[in-house]
């Protein structure tokens, strides 16, 4: 165990004793991914701002003259124009075809009479009839406005007007204040929402964390010919090898935090603070042990998978080009989860490794993770781990591999 | 002591080295069948062309190959059977393995001690001891990324000797150092010799094996062709300097088995 001790000190100094290692390893990172996700924030809330100030172009066809009043009542913004029953309106619908004309509006001819006219059922009911493109946001944004602030509202006033009293049709509110209903959990409400997410990117981010550190710890090391001075050193092969996985993971499980932490970050400048309910989390301390189980054999795992390729390989260059399929295997586990947060899972597929530690992690943030699933979970993980661990233990010690011999 | 008892080593070759090496042999032979002593308080010399299997034969001793047939045992220890308790007594040296490029001489030198068990304060005499003999106290807290070749190869060896080992086995020792240092290197050697150490080294250079070696073996495509005393080697070649007795054997040697 000296030795493994002493290479994990090793390896530790070698990073963080290196400027140029800190910053490549860690912050660029970090920066990088916080100000991308800063940046799709601000375009998105531009985007939302941009529509929100948008004065839509209007056309009404055949306008009754008390909804032009209500118009000017609720003040609409918009530049509207008011047709004839006689003008062509094909070429105000070719314009909204190309994003010109944001709506446009016809009412039936004699709307009004109609509607006056109206005595018992069957009688006809007239049309207001709205022309938009829902691939225009400012089209579909100008017709929901104005179905919402112009069109209700004109049907209110002549609903007082037939019927004098609009509470005859009402008979029943439904939530009239609609907060006070809402009854979550906001642990399972928020959780649902970050575990979607967070176990893809937990994932994505460890293994790429280890793909980076791990080629270089091993392959790299091969090439410089430094890994042949620590073969020549009295102790067990199996030394060296737990040395390098645990300094590895060790890395890997810091740059994993970092990255976790600066995608959270951005991911709140990116919703406008939308997250924050992320910090609402609460795991019971249970909770945590598993969570920091669960994530510690992921690291080991994925940093042993990284190596076993990494030992094999000849330049870095070999090592990255093999190391891909393993990445794209990752992905595919963890996206999977993705579309099916809360869905249940017969306890098989917690055998799975990779699949099963993304499924853990999700459970654990829904809170739903049972003993059965958490324990199927680490134990194949764990035995995953070890036959790999032992098959780079017997790389270690293969000349052909470690040698070119 | 070294006890080589028929070592043979055959590699195989993959597609790309059979196509490098212009062979459709699967299989090379680098070593045949050596057998040979060295012992403590003496300088063995291997001498020999560029791939005739010296480098081989050095890391079969220092356990970093398997050999294909035979056994060697180092002080008493099988290198395959007991390597660890092998590796507690040698101390190596080739090009092909190099200091970690990222830290200083000094920091190296401590964590390899550490590696063969040594405790703080023998560390520090040891370095003390060899960073003063090799002239490596100047640049001992400099990144090794940032060292001549020389300085280099100084701060290798001064590290291979950390724990003080009872064998030492140096492939090409004073490759690509300066006739100062080289000198330094040699005069070490003999001096651990005196101190009783066994030392085995290959060399390509006729005159350092005349010089340094107490004896010689030569080895040509993998076989120890002739063994013994500069004296021996020249009177059983009839030739009055090694390089003759070398291309001697040489001439003989080389086109067996073409």
């Amino acid at each position: 165990m000296e030795g493994t001790k002493n290479i994990i000190k090793k390896e530790l100094t070698r990073v963080f004793t290196d400027k140029k290692m800190i910053v490549s390893l860690f912050i660029l990172p970090g920066i990088l991914i916080m100000v991308m996700y800063t940046i799709m924030g601000k375009l998105i809330s531009n985007l939302e701002k941009d529509i929100e100030e948008h004065i839509p172009t209007v056309y009404i066809q055949n306008a009754p003259e008390d909804f032009i009043e209500i118009i000017n009542y609720v003040d609409y913004k918009g530049h509207i124009t008011y047709l004839n029953s006689a003008d062509e309106t094909k070429a105000i619908r070719d314009g909204i075809l190309t994003g010109d004309i944001d709506l446009l509006v016809v009412f039936d001819e004699g709307f009004r009479e109609t509607i006056n006219n109206y005595k018992e059922a069957g009688d006809p009911i007239p049309e207001v009839k709205t022309y938009y493109n829902p691939s225009e946001e400012y089209s579909s944004a100008a017709r929901s406005e104005f179905i919402g602030s112009v069109l209700n509202a004109y049907q209110q006033v002549l609903l007082t007007e037939r019927l004098g009293n609009v509470e005859q049709i009402q008979v029943f509110y439904i939530d009239r204040e609609p907060e006070s209903s809402v009854i979550v959990d906001e642990d399972r409400a928020s959780g649902k929402y970050l575990s979607m997410l967070l176990p893809f990117l937990i994932n994505i981010m460890l293994f790429q964390g280890a793909m980076g550190l791990g080629t270089d710890a091993i392959t790299g090391e091969k090439e410089r010919g430094t890994l042949a001075s620590m073969l020549l050193s009295p102790i067990k092969r199996s030394e060296i090898v737990f040395g390098k996985l645990t300094s590895l993971g060790i890395l890997t499980g810091i740059s994993a935090i970092i990255y976790v932490i600066s995608v959270v970050i951005g991911l709140q400048n990116l919703s406008g603070g939308g997250m924050g309910e992320m910090t609402s989390i609460r795991f019971t301390p249970i909770e945590i042990i598993q969570l920091l189980l669960i994530l510690i054999i992921l690291v080991y795992l994925y940093v042993s998978m990284v190596c076993l390729v990494a030992v094999y390989a000849r330049t870095q260059k070999e090592a990255g080009t093999y190391v891909t399929p393993l990445y794209i295997l990752v992905m595919l586990g963890s996206i999977m989860t993705m579309f099916s947060a809360g869905a249940d899972k017969g306890l098989q597929y917690y055998a799975i490794p990779v699949y099963n530690g993304t499924v853990a992690i999700q459970k654990l943030l829904l809170g739903e993770l049972t003993m059965a699933q958490f324990g199927i979970t680490v134990g194949t993980l764990a035995a995953a781990t070890l036959i790999i661990t032992s098959f780079i233990i017997k790389a270690f010690n293969n000349e052909r591999v470690m040698f070119n011999a | 002591m070294i006890q080589i008892n028929e070592l043979t080593k055959i590699y195989k070759l993959t597609k790309k080295q059979m196509m490098e090496q212009k062979t459709n042999k699967k299989m090379m032979k680098a070593v045949d069948g050596i057998s040979l002593i060295s012992r403590p308080g003496e300088i063995y010399g291997l001498l020999g062309p560029n791939g005739a299997g010296k480098t081989t034969v050095l890391r079969c001793i220092a356990t970093l190959l398997k050999p294909t047939q035979g056994e060697i045992s180092v002080c008493g220890f099988d290198t395959v059977k007991e390597s660890e308790q092998v590796r507690k007594r040698i101390g190596f040296l080739t090009n092909e393995i190099k200091l970690d490029p990222q830290f200083s001489p000094k920091y190296m030198f401590t964590f390899f001690g550490k590696l063969h068990g040594l405790d703080d304060k023998i560390i520090d005499e040891r370095r003390e001891e060899l960073f003063s003999y090799f002239g490596i106290k100047d640049f001992e807290d400099k990144k090794i990324d940032e060292l001549s070749s020389g300085m280099k190869q100084k701060a290798s060896i001064a590290v291979s000797l950390v724990h003080d080992p009872e064998v030492i086995i140096f492939d090409e020792p004073t490759t690509g150092l300066d006739i100062v240092t080289a000198r330094n290197v040699t005069e070490y050697l003999k001096l651990m010799r005196d101190k009783g150490k066994t030392v085995i080294i290959s060399t390509h250079i006729m005159t350092e094996a005349e010089k340094l070696c107490d004896r010689i073996g030569i080895i040509i495509k993998g076989n120890l062709v002739l063994e013994g005393t500069l004296d021996e080697i020249l009177s059983n070649t009839n030739t009055r300097d090694l390089e003759d007795a070398f291309f001697e054997l040489y001439k003989i040697h080389n086109k067996e088995g073409e």
